[in-house]
């Protein structure tokens, strides 16, 4: 399996304007190979995002590398970037005119001609995409009038549009009701299975995590990161040493958290 | 999908539709010309005649600066609505027509300080003195909103600095009206209105051929502006310059503004309206289609408004802002009411 993404020694900082405001985390070492479900689990505010954003080249690093498939991240441009790397954000989009379709359609820019105009194989792209969202039949709705569920899987379906071999995702189960993300995690993990994407996904759903992930990656308070196999990292009481708190327990046999 | 059949039957219409507004244009107007006269007019070379006189230096500019100024306002509003993703955003907000406004001002309101009495009756450069000054004006204003954007790259303070240079604007404006001869601030009151007509044949030619050349650049920049329609961050990973985009489109909106205002003056209403009619008729916001749809529909509404106000058929037409003005509003009112709607859903 080839390596998609290295992270060599990685500082991640919190920065307002070029001002290093606060350095999160230290001596980040990790990597994504293809076909793997990676979440990366934190409490709220400890920088989940921020990662994400780093990786993407979007916020300043500290010291420390990124490589996509061994090339470093400062030596690609933004458009090879594109069809390195699809996103799938937490930024609203409201348009109140954006249809299904032509959101979907904008997964081929990174490819298109300066004609704008989509070929054959873009909209045989798009379409795969949608069916594999289960999102084919909202093909003609406003995107913004859709539910949180569905606005999710559409848009998952733009960034399998853009046909990189990384997904990276922030949060894309909140907002969303129990089934609907159950329903959007068999997506994901179908699309590592089948379609040998790597997936870099943001949670704080610890629980579907453990059940889903091939390995999670842990973002400490104070700066710590771990990574390790679900199993492993809930046995070995990580999980328990970053979640814990006066009034929860995680509960390793049957993977939730509890009362104490 | 369900529409794509509709879509280039609409374009078929409103061409047909600016082709036909574009010869009532030419037909109606104070003086009754029949369609044949019209005709000869045109192609005729009896430039003594009367109707000759009318229709080619009168009705003819008018009908082409209309079109210009509709299909420019149309496609900056559009450009500068995706770009501040702002319903409200429009040729206004980036102080250009102030800028404008200012330079008229400063010839009209001063001129008699200066020497050049522009209102003195005959004289035949004086209106295109007021030109060159809104061009410099507006042009001088669109160079800082650049410099700005250059130095900043949040969107939003360009769009706040923009407005308040026209605030600012106004108020010096304001202080030379205080000072000025009640005649001159009748001349400056009445290039504010807006008019379609003072420009001469060669003028409206100069107008319609940047606004075509600027329409035809505008072309090759659907599919960046549809990805930016996520915003910010997903035009990024989609491999879109987001910088130099929104560089490119303030200056290519910039200059439509500041040309069609130093013609005309600052026209009220159209570069707002105009895009939501075009993505409520359309039902879309693919600018693959809303970019040539601004500029059909943009001429075709100017050139109906400029038909609303000859009218009453009287020696003069009534002040083209008060039409699309009239017009404009209500349809801004229920273009963002539906919108506010469409979000509750």
């Amino acid at each position: 399996m080839s390596i998609i993404l290295n992270i060599k020694d990685l500082t991640t900082a919190y920065y307002v304007g070029t001002r290093k405001e606060k350095t999160l985390h230290q001596n980040i070492f990790a990597e994504v190979q293809q076909g793997e479900l990676i979440c990366v689990l934190g409490l709220n505010g400890t920088g989940k995002t921020t990662l994400i954003r780093t990786l993407l080249g979007i916020q300043k690093k500290g010291k420390g590398e990124v490589f996509y498939n061994e090339k470093p991240l400062k030596n690609i441009n933004i458009r090879d970037l594109s069809r390195l790397v699809s996103v799938v954000l937490t930024d609203k989009i409201d348009d109140s005119f954006l249809k299904v379709f032509d959101l979907v359609a904008t997964g081929r820019f990174p490819y298109g001609n300066i004609s704008g105009k989509l070929s054959e194989d873009d909209i045989n792209i798009i379409t795969y995409s949608m069916i594999l969202m289960k999102v084919e039949h909202l093909n003609d709705r406003v995107f913004a009038q859709l539910s949180d569920g569905e606005k999710q899987r559409v848009l998952i379906a733009r960034a399998i549009a853009q046909d990189t071999s990384l997904i990276m995702l922030d949060e894309p189960a909140a907002f969303i009701d129990s089934p609907g993300k159950i329903g959007i995690m068999e997506l994901l993990k179908g699309l590592t299975i089948k379609n040998k994407k790597a997936i870099l996904m943001t949670t704080h759903d610890i629980e579907s995590a453990l059940r889903y992930a091939d390995e999670v990656w842990i973002l400490g308070k104070n700066g710590e990161f771990e990574t390790g196999k679900p199993e492993i990292v809930t046995n070995s009481g990580l999980i328990n040493e970053y979640f814990d708190n006066e009034e929860v327990i995680f509960n390793k046999s049957k993977l939730r958290f509890e009362k104490r | 999908m369900q529409n794509t059949r509709k879509i280039p039957l609409l374009f078929l219409a409103l061409s047909v539709g600016v082709v036909l507004l574009f010869l009532l244009n030419l037909w109606y107007g104070s003086v009754l010309i029949d369609w044949g006269s019209v005709l000869k007019a045109l192609v005729g070379s009896d430039s003594e005649s009367t109707n000759f006189i009318i229709v080619n230096h009168y009705r003819l500019p008018q009908a082409i600066t209309a079109l210009s100024v509709g299909a420019a306002l149309g496609l900056s509003g559009l450009f500068l609505q995706t770009l501040f993703n702002n319903p409200l955003a429009g040729p206004s907000v980036l102080g250009i027509s102030s800028g404008a406004s200012f330079g008229v001002a400063l010839v009209v309101l001063t001129g008699s300080f200066m020497g050049i009495d522009l209102l003195l009756p005959g004289l035949s450069y004086s209106q295109l003195i007021m030109v060159v000054a809104a061009l410099i004006g507006a042009f001088a204003v669109l160079l800082i909103i650049i410099f700005v954007s250059s130095r900043i790259a949040n969107i939003v303070v360009v769009l706040i600095i923009g407005i308040m240079i026209g605030y600012a604007i106004n108020a010096m404006v304001g202080v030379l009206q205080f000072f000025s001869r009640s005649i001159e601030l009748q001349a400056y009151v009445l290039w504010g209105l807006g008019s379609f007509s003072k420009t001469t044949l060669s003028q409206s030619i100069t107008l319609s051929s940047t606004v075509f050349i600027l329409v035809g650049i505008s072309m090759f920049y659907p599919n960046s502006l549809n990805v930016f329609l996520l915003g910010k961050n997903y035009a990024r990973s989609m491999g879109v310059n987001t910088q130099k985009l929104q560089f490119s489109i303030l200056i290519i909106s910039g200059i439509l503004i500041s040309v069609a205002t130093a013609f005309t003056g600052p026209i009220a209403f159209l570069g707002l309206a105009i895009p939501h009619i075009a993505r409520n008729l359309f039902n879309t916001s693919n600018h693959r289609i809303l970019l040539p749809a601004v500029v059909v529909l943009g001429a075709f509404i100017a050139l109906l408004c400029n038909l609303i106000a000859k009218l009453p058929g009287y020696d003069t037409s009534l002040p083209i802002n008060a039409v699309t003005s009239m017009i404009g509003a209500p349809i801004v009112i229920w273009a963002i009411v539906k919108r506010a709607k469409i979000k509750q859903a």
